[in-house]
């Protein structure tokens, strides 16, 4: 077995800057070697340690979901000295990628349920992945009725906005985007995530309910849910964690028994309650 | 299993015939310490040890280890793999304690997720243990606590047990039984030799007084994550990390690029780590799970006694007493695990009362 | 008197005042020294309650500095709303000159913290008792009369006690903390400061700058980059380390000469003027590398330059953490 710590080499083919203050970036990776890419076999949810050789490596979720094939896409955040590095990046540079990591969306378990995505702010890049996939039309009918409610700070800081508007268009996903005080020009929803998903009210018959955001909307907004009748086993949360490895060997992010990149870092709400308080 | 026997004098021809196939480590005096070095000079050996401060697993998993090296140009990027793996390594004179240790390394490095740490996993693969029994366990040593045993023979490839004048040699493993069968010089043991060499063992495991109830401490370690016993038993602790670095069984550890500029070469490496350091669960964003000493201790002792249990069905502690012995503010871990023990045991007295 | 009716003087002085702070209610908590559980150690412990004191002892292996527990402030010091309680803490010279110093340098309030002053005989040289035993156990250390006592299984060996106590402590010129009566009970004096011969830096001084380098190459080798030594130094207390930080990277942290070198040097210069001479990082190592052989040739430079001895006052500030018009500068144009 190969060594796997060393990374698969990619090049970059596009960078977009995602939000108004420049500092949320999709970078679209181009794999050097096909047969490498065939092997990067990914579902929704899952992520991977990108690295620029010389200067580190972080985990980031991926954004791209894997029907959209020939690149891979991940949106950064310039947080710190590796980050920033890739906002710094230009077309043709390499990055490593190693991955896929984590136990990404249970999209099979998922299957013939309505589906409820709820986002807010940055972390809507896994969730970009999933509901590309769950809409491509080889995938659409074995889901039910999907749902994404997606909530920012100022319209300035929405990802995706085209892909967003092209979804609007669409009778098979029911978009509900908010941002969180009246804007100039919106013409869409106004309020907290956890608000909008009570105006709303997704119900919990055969349904399964993701939230990722910052930890206030996802306590917020889950509360909001129980309130409806969700049961916590089909609520499921996306954990962060500081990691090195990504692969359960350096033992940083573990959450009790379970390490957060090889056990998660998808949980339910149910799994999470069984685990110690310290994430 | 045929018995032979090593005189304390042929050390040194042993090492001859094997170092030439073998990278030779063994325990020697360095600066007042025992460590286990590679042997140039098979006098420096030393078998009658207590034990090393720094355990041999910094033989296979090194406190600095090379992950890949690269060359950076223009808009390429190469890697070159570890090439060194393949390796013969023999470790001579190891305790049953410390090759138990390897044993767990390697189903760490073998779970979770799929990818095995294949760096470790070879150089295990290549590497053979000669170990020693332990005729004087420490006081600070608690391996019959923790499924071990100072006369263990289960993790090595050939076991030696030191009579006074002689050794005797046991082939364990099948690579062990080649090992002895390749030394054919080895004179054969008597029944008295074996005899003696059991009465050693036996006597070793009754010397043993430093005793725990791990599988009460592992029943009370399920619900005591919240439990306030944890303030008490991080009191004194300086949050200085000796404890992980000479534990046997820890593996965490970090990953850095280190770059030479000038020559647009480098290499990625990992060093280790410890869960006791006030950064190592510290995020970009500045949010900290854990950023007290107390959840840093209590971390821990539940791994060793309560999450790997969990995961594996194993104790992640192989009672060398190490830790003991190097805690600046003798956080001692028997004292810590004798109150867990006692957690339920009081609740249930008051409910008596 | 014999060290050991020294120590039984020590010990009974620290838990009578002990008893009296906590009767009076004069602190909320006490922090000293009890037995430990292997032999050449103690254990720091905290006590609540006056039925505890007697569990404070003074047995000359009391080599933690306590003030390692006030910056920063651990949470069993503190009250449920996170402010700092009313702390006792034992301390000999040094410790009592590391709260000083911490004071001076806005760390601790001095208004809830009182020292238990005693008249420190030294601490015994742990690293030179095992390397001289060498590899039998020790099952225990005693002191009887004047001398140490060390026993195995079935020998026994003594050492004279002023002998084998720790290098800084056979040149300790603060024995009991520099501290008014307010601020501390039992054994205190007034000091402003102190005469120091350097002694102990005599032989390194006499060594060539290539013989220097040597020296101190061959003394950090072992270092496994353990961080025990600035763990338990009370002086380094930075929320972020130089050793962590990554903007940027100061120096590699792998175990290669080079930057176990530059770890210590660094650290050494950012104790400059603030080392307490408490020896607690030379007491700690795992390996046993003295790291005062460093750190007291950065004092005599200090003493020489500005005639400053750290920890003597809570209010003056240490000469490299300090800066005034008036400073004279021609150090900074002088060849050394």
């Amino acid at each position: 077995m190969p060594n796997p710590y060393i990374p698969y080499l990619t090049r970059v083919k596009s960078v977009i800057t995602e939000n108004k203050v420049n500092d949320i970036k999709t970078i679209e990776l181009e794999f050097k070697k096909e047969e490498e890419y065939k092997k990067f076999d990914y579902i929704p949810g899952q992520f991977a340690e990108i690295s620029l050789i010389g200067k580190g490596e972080c985990p980031i979720g991926i954004a791209s979901s894997p029907t959209e094939e020939g690149t891979i896409k991940f949106t950064i955040k310039k947080m710190g000295t590796v980050t920033s590095g890739f906002h710094g990046s230009e077309v043709g540079d390499i990055i490593g990628v190693r991955g896929p990591c984590g136990n990404g969306w249970p999209i099979e378990d998922m299957k013939g349920k309505n589906i409820v995505v709820i986002g807010g702010g940055f972390a809507y890049s896994t969730l970009r992945s999933l509901i590309i996939y769950l809409l491509d039309e080889r995938y659409r009918k074995d889901y039910g009725d999907i749902t994404t409610i997606y909530g920012n700070r100022d319209s300035g800081e929405v990802l995706y906005k085209d892909l967003l508007e092209e979804w609007e268009k669409r009778d098979d996903i029911n978009v509900v985007l908010t941002i969180d005080r009246e804007e100039e020009g919106w013409t869409r929803e106004v309020g907290f995530v956890a608000t909008i998903v009570k105006k709303v009210a997704p119900s919990p018959e055969n349904a399964v309910a993701i939230i990722c955001g910052p930890p206030i909307m996802i306590r917020t907004a889950v509360a909001e849910l129980v309130e409806l009748g969700w049961k916590e086993e089909d609520l499921l949360n996306s954990l962060e964690a500081r990691m090195k490895c990504g692969i359960g060997k350096c033992g940083r992010c573990n959450i009790g028994p379970k390490f957060i990149c090889t056990d998660g870092p998808v949980f339910s709400l149910a799994e999470l309650k069984k685990l110690p308080d310290e994430y | 299993m045929e018995q032979k026997i090593l005189k304390k004098d042929e050390i040194g021809k042993l090492y001859n015939e094997l170092a030439s196939e073998y990278n030779f480590y063994a325990p020697i005096k360095k600066k007042g310490n025992i460590s286990f070095e590679k042997i140039e000079k098979p006098e420096d050996i030393l078998l009658d040890y207590l034990n090393s401060k720094i355990p041999p697993k910094s033989i296979l998993f090194p406190q600095m280890e090379v992950l890949f090296e690269y060359t950076l140009d223009e808009k390429d990027v190469e890697i070159t793999d570890r090439q060194d793996l393949d390796q013969k390594i023999l470790i001579f004179g190891i305790r049953p304690c410390d090759a138990y240790s390897f044993e767990l390394f390697a189903n760490f490095f073998s779970s979770h997720g799929n990818w095995k740490d294949e760096i470790y996993l070879k150089k295990k693969e290549n590497t053979t243990l000669i170990g020693i029994g332990c005729n004087t366990p420490r006081t600070t040593c608690f391996c019959t606590s923790v499924k071990g045993n100072p006369f263990n023979k289960e993790n090595m490839d050939v076991f030696l047990t030191d009579l006074g004048e002689k050794y005797l040699v046991e082939g364990i493993s099948d690579k062990g039984k080649e090992i002895v069968k390749k030394l054919s010089w080895l004179s054969k043991a008597s029944d008295s030799d074996l005899k003696k060499s059991k009465e050693l063992a036996k006597q070793a495991e009754e010397s043993i007084t430093s005793k725990i109830d791990s599988e009460t401490i592992v029943k009370n370690l399920e619900t005591s994550f919240e439990h306030p016993i944890w303030e008490e038993i991080s009191e004194s602790c300086i949050g200085c990390g000796s404890c992980s670095y000479m534990c046997p069984t820890c593996t965490c550890f970090d990953v850095i690029d280190e770059t030479d500029h000038y020559n647009n070469r480098g290499r990625r490496i990992r060093i280790w780590d410890t869960c006791q350091s006030c950064l190592y669960t510290m995020e970009t964003s500045g949010h900290n799970p854990r950023d007290t000493k107390i959840q840093r201790c209590r971390n821990r002792i539940m791994h060793k006694f309560s999450y790997y249990p969990t995961n594996y069905e194993l104790l992640g502690c192989v009672g060398c007493g190490r830790c003991i012995s190097v805690c600046p503010a003798n956080n001692d871990i028997l004292t810590i695990l004798n109150k867990i023990e006692k957690i339920e045991k009081e609740e249930d007295e008051k409910v008596v009362a | 008197m014999t060290t050991e009716t020294e120590n039984k003087e020590i010990e009974n002085s620290i838990r009578d005042n002990a008893k009296k702070l906590l009767n009076e209610k004069e602190v909320d908590v006490i922090i000293g020294y009890s037995e430990g559980t292997v032999p050449l150690t103690s254990a720091p412990i905290i006590i609540r309650k006056e039925e505890d004191v007697d569990k404070l002892i003074w047995n000359n292996l009391c080599y933690i500095n306590l003030a390692r527990y006030l910056a920063p402030l651990m949470p069993q010091l503190c009250n449920s709303e996170g402010n700092p309680l009313k702390i006792g803490i034992v301390s000999k010279g040094c410790v009592g000159r590391a709260v000083n110093l911490l004071a001076a340098e806005k760390q601790v309030d001095l208004e809830s913290v009182k020292m238990i002053g005693i008249n420190c005989n030294g601490n015994v040289n742990r690293s030179r008792i095992d390397l001289e035993i060498g590899e039998k156990e020790i099952l225990d250390v005693s002191i009887s009369g004047d001398d140490i006592i060390v026993k195995g299984r079935d020998w026994e060996q003594k050492f004279p006690y002023d002998q084998y106590i720790n290098e800084l402590c056979k040149v300790c010129q603060v024995k009991s903390p520099s501290a008014t009566g307010k601020t501390c009970v039992g054994e205190c004096q007034e000091l402003d400061s102190i005469h120091d011969e350097f002694t102990d830096v005599i032989e390194y001084d006499s060594k060539s700058t290539e013989e220097k380098w040597e020296y101190i190459k061959e003394m950090l080798e072992p270092c496994t980059l353990c961080y025990s030594c600035r763990q338990a130094c009370p002086v380094c207390y930075c929320n972020l380390c130089f050793v962590d930080q990554n903007l940027p990277v100061w120096f590699g942290k792998t175990t290669q000469l080079p930057d176990i070198i530059v770890f210590h040097l660094i650290r050494a210069f950012h104790l400059a003027g603030r080392c307490v001479a408490c020896g607690a990082c030379s007491s700690v190592c795992p390996v046993g590398i003295d790291l005062n052989k460093i750190t007291r040739k950065l004092e005599e430079i200090v003493k020489k330059r500005y005639d400053f001895t750290s920890g003597l006052n809570a209010e003056i500030v240490p000469p490299m953490m300090n800066f005034s018009m008036e400073d004279t500068e021609e150090f900074m144009l002088e060849e050394d």
